[in-house]
């Protein structure tokens, strides 16, 4: 089952949405990383990207930076395809993090800063504020290595947040960082969200996914299976029902429901949890669960996104 | 608007040579090699210079002639050139050879009009001084055009011929010179080659040149990387040679008076010719690993070419004439830069072969940048295990495929795992 029904047309500019992936592919020998991978990211927004281990997601990173040469496909910024002046503009955090471990942190970002036409000094002055920002004051002519692994993370943040980028493409942001750390990341990608920068992160952390995005679009297989908001996405295409009789832990009253109403996707403790038909009444449901007894609960049921992505992908995340 | 974005290209370029210098210009590593390398140099130069005013005599054959005369004469030259001298006067002219070759005599004077040594020098012939023969030749000279005069009136005067029982070669300081150069010309070339190698294995390996190739193109990294590097390179070869002819000249050591200026100038333009020509082919072959401790396995194909050379210019540094393979070797591109300055050196070749090679060298530089940025280009973002050269370089189709076959002959094919 997929829900990318909501999803844009591929190719069409549509309305406020900065960058564009269109019908992207890619293979790596027999291995298929990108199949026609298609969705557009709003600006202003956290967006999410999710997809099993292997679904292609870093190649898609790795080719809104041109890291990774497309087979077919196009990346386009606000309505454009993508040049390289326009990819100085983007900041980047990739997913297996790359700094220079030996080098004087200040200095480095300096260096990353310059590689983005920023002059000398106005680099040296982002990188201070930024370490500053990120809580790592007096630690500027120390050398990389010499920070534990959660602030080397907020160093490669700071790499990418240098040179005030327009995107901001960030490769697993929250893995293996501390709650702190977590809390600090969530702050300033929206802040950033905010102040107009399109955002798009990868996690397999659903719960703040969940927490942090209003959009997400989740990949398998090198293609998009479903995307839109998030609230959308959870409460999906046939809204659910979750409803408990008094003395009927079995939910053998829901058995004989017309499928044309309902259908049951599971009992959990007398809480039986029905999909409802398309255009189908949801107090035609209510009435037969009064028929057999005292309905102690009755409510439409969102899926998590865990759930959401569980259906669409067919694995666990 | 062309000319701006070349600028552009440049200025990112710069950035990235820029870092190269600092940061390897302040590393304790660079100001440790190049206060070792200075101290060999002046140690390498100093010590013979010293050993040599302490010389043991010099046993001087003399034949015929007025036996008191002569005697003088040999005194009086050795006076004149600080040299102790023993006097052994010989029956005849072949049995004077004879220890001549044997090495039991350094000198013969004949009849006191003729001196022979076993084979002579090319800068110290005769009249310039300094050494024994000539000096022998100067004074005895003037002793038979002016007859009884004292020998000890010598001036400029008229020398007599000093003949070699072996053909004339370069002289030893002048080969001397010429290993230095050589040694330079190939300890540098290794040592920045691999710095180079072990820089692109880095930003390889642990992926930092993801974050930079999404602002600047593989090429300017590249061509940063081996500018700031080599001007690191040129600027210790500077101090060494400053450091050779100074310290020469404070100790008077022959060497110096061998660095004719066309050494020097042949050294460097091989120099800067050899490490333009290997820099990108050690980044080639960095580019190739995913593990920055595999540097050392692709680096060494690049390396066998040099070592080669290097090896080699030993025979030709203590023999006389080089052979035809090492001049072979003198003009084919990856063995020119070290094989090229010994030649020169040794007497071996004239300066305008030497220009053909370099010229020879300058194309293959050109041919091999071109190679050596299309693999760096296609295998630094290439992750998993280590990319296959023959891999790297069939996706770029016939043209390539040729070039593949010169690489492979340039020894730059790296070996399987």
């Amino acid at each position: 089952m997929t829900v990318t029904s909501a999803a844009a047309g591929a190719g069409t500019a549509s309305q406020g949405v900065s960058l564009e992936l269109v019908g992207l592919s890619r293979r790596f020998g027999s291995v298929v990383a990108l199949d026609g991978l298609t969705f557009g990211v709003p600006p202003g927004q956290v967006f999410g990207f999710l997809g099993p281990n292997g679904a292609g997601k870093t190649t898609t990173m790795r080719a809104i930076f041109g890291v990774v040469a497309l087979d077919s496909g196009e990346v386009r910024w606000r309505g454009e395809p993508v040049t390289e002046q326009a990819r100085r503009r983007f900041g980047y955090m990739p997913e297996e993090r790359g700094l220079y471990p030996g080098m004087q942190i200040l200095d480095q970002l300096e260096y990353l800063g310059r590689l983005h036409d920023m002059t000398a000094s106005s680099a040296r002055g982002a990188a201070r504020n930024w370490i500053r920002r990120l809580g790592l004051a007096g630690r500027e002519a120390g050398k990389l290595e010499a920070l534990s692994h959660g602030n080397q993370q907020r160093v490669q943040l700071a790499a990418a947040l240098m040179h005030d980028p327009e995107l901001l493409v960030l490769d697993e942001p929250f893995a293996g960082l501390d709650p702190g750390g977590v809390d600090d990341m969530t702050e300033i990608l929206a802040e950033r969200a905010r102040a107009g920068v399109t955002v798009l992160f990868s996690s397999h952390q659903l719960d703040l996914v969940e927490h942090i995005c209003e959009a997400v679009a989740i990949i398998n297989r090198g293609r998009v299976v479903a995307q839109g908001a998030v609230s959308a996405l959870e409460r999906g295409d046939r809204p659910r029902l979750a409803v408990r009789v008094a003395g009927d832990p079995a939910g053998s009253w829901a058995r004989p429901l017309d499928p044309r109403v309902a259908s049951i996707e599971g009992v959990d403790g007398g809480r039986v949890l029905l999909a409802l038909a398309p255009g189908a009444d949801s107090q035609r449901v209510l009435d037969a669960a009064r028929a057999a007894g005292a309905v102690e609960h009755f409510s439409f049921a969102d899926r998590r996104l865990s759930e959401v992505f569980r259906d669409v992908t067919g694995e666990d995340v | 608007m062309r000319s701006r974005v070349n600028r552009r290209w440049l200025r990112l370029t710069a950035v990235v040579a820029e870092r190269e210098i600092r940061q390897r210009g302040r590393s304790r590593a660079f100001a440790v090699s190049t206060i070792v390398l200075l101290l060999v140099v002046a140690a390498g130069v100093a010590i013979p210079a010293i050993l040599a005013s302490h010389a043991k005599p010099q046993r001087v054959g003399i034949v015929g002639g007025p036996v008191a005369s002569t005697t003088e004469i040999v005194k009086e030259a050795g006076r004149l050139t600080g040299t102790g001298v023993t006097v052994v006067p010989e029956a005849s002219l072949a049995q004077a050879e004879a220890a001549l070759r044997s090495g039991q005599l350094d000198v013969v004077l004949v009849d006191g009009t003729e001196v022979v040594v076993k084979q002579v020098s090319i800068a110290g012939g005769s009249g310039s001084g300094g050494t024994l023969p000539s000096a022998i030749a100067d004074v005895a000279g003037l002793s038979k055009l002016v007859g009884q005069l004292p020998a000890g009136a010598a001036a400029n005067g008229v020398s007599l011929p000093v003949r070699g029982l072996t053909a004339p070669s370069a002289s030893l300081s002048r080969r001397l010179t010429g290993l230095f150069t050589v040694v330079l010309v190939w300890i540098l070339i290794s040592a920045y080659g691999s710095q180079i190698a072990m820089g692109v294995g880095e930003e390889k390996s642990n992926r930092i040149v993801e974050v930079i190739l999404a602002s600047v193109r593989p090429l300017q990294l590249l061509v940063g990387k081996v500018t700031g590097i080599g001007v690191l390179a040129l600027a210790q070869a500077a101090l060494m040679v400053a450091t050779f002819l100074g310290v020469g000249a404070a100790v008077g050591s022959s060497l110096v008076h061998g660095a004719a200026p066309g050494i020097v100038i042949i050294g460097a333009v091989f120099l800067v010719l050899g490490y333009a020509f290997y820099c990108t082919a050690f980044a080639a072959a960095g580019s190739l690993v995913s593990r920055q401790s595999d540097v050392g396995t692709v680096i060494l194909p690049v390396q066998i070419p040099l070592i080669l050379a290097y090896a080699l210019s030993y025979t030709v540094i203590y023999s006389n004439g080089a052979s035809t393979f090492y001049k072979v070797l003198g003009f084919l591109p990856p063995t020119a830069p070290v094989a090229m300055p010994v030649l020169y050196a040794a007497g071996d070749v004239p300066a305008w072969q030497a220009a053909i090679s370099a010229v020879l060298v300058a194309v293959g530089t050109v041919w091999m940048a071109r190679t050596a940025a299309t693999i760096y280009g296609r295998s630094i973002l290439q992750t998993g295990s280590r990319v296959r050269l023959r891999q790297v370089l069939a996706r770029g189709g016939s043209r390539l495929g040729t070039r593949a076959c010169l690489l492979v002959a340039c020894g730059v094919r790296h070996r399987g795992e």
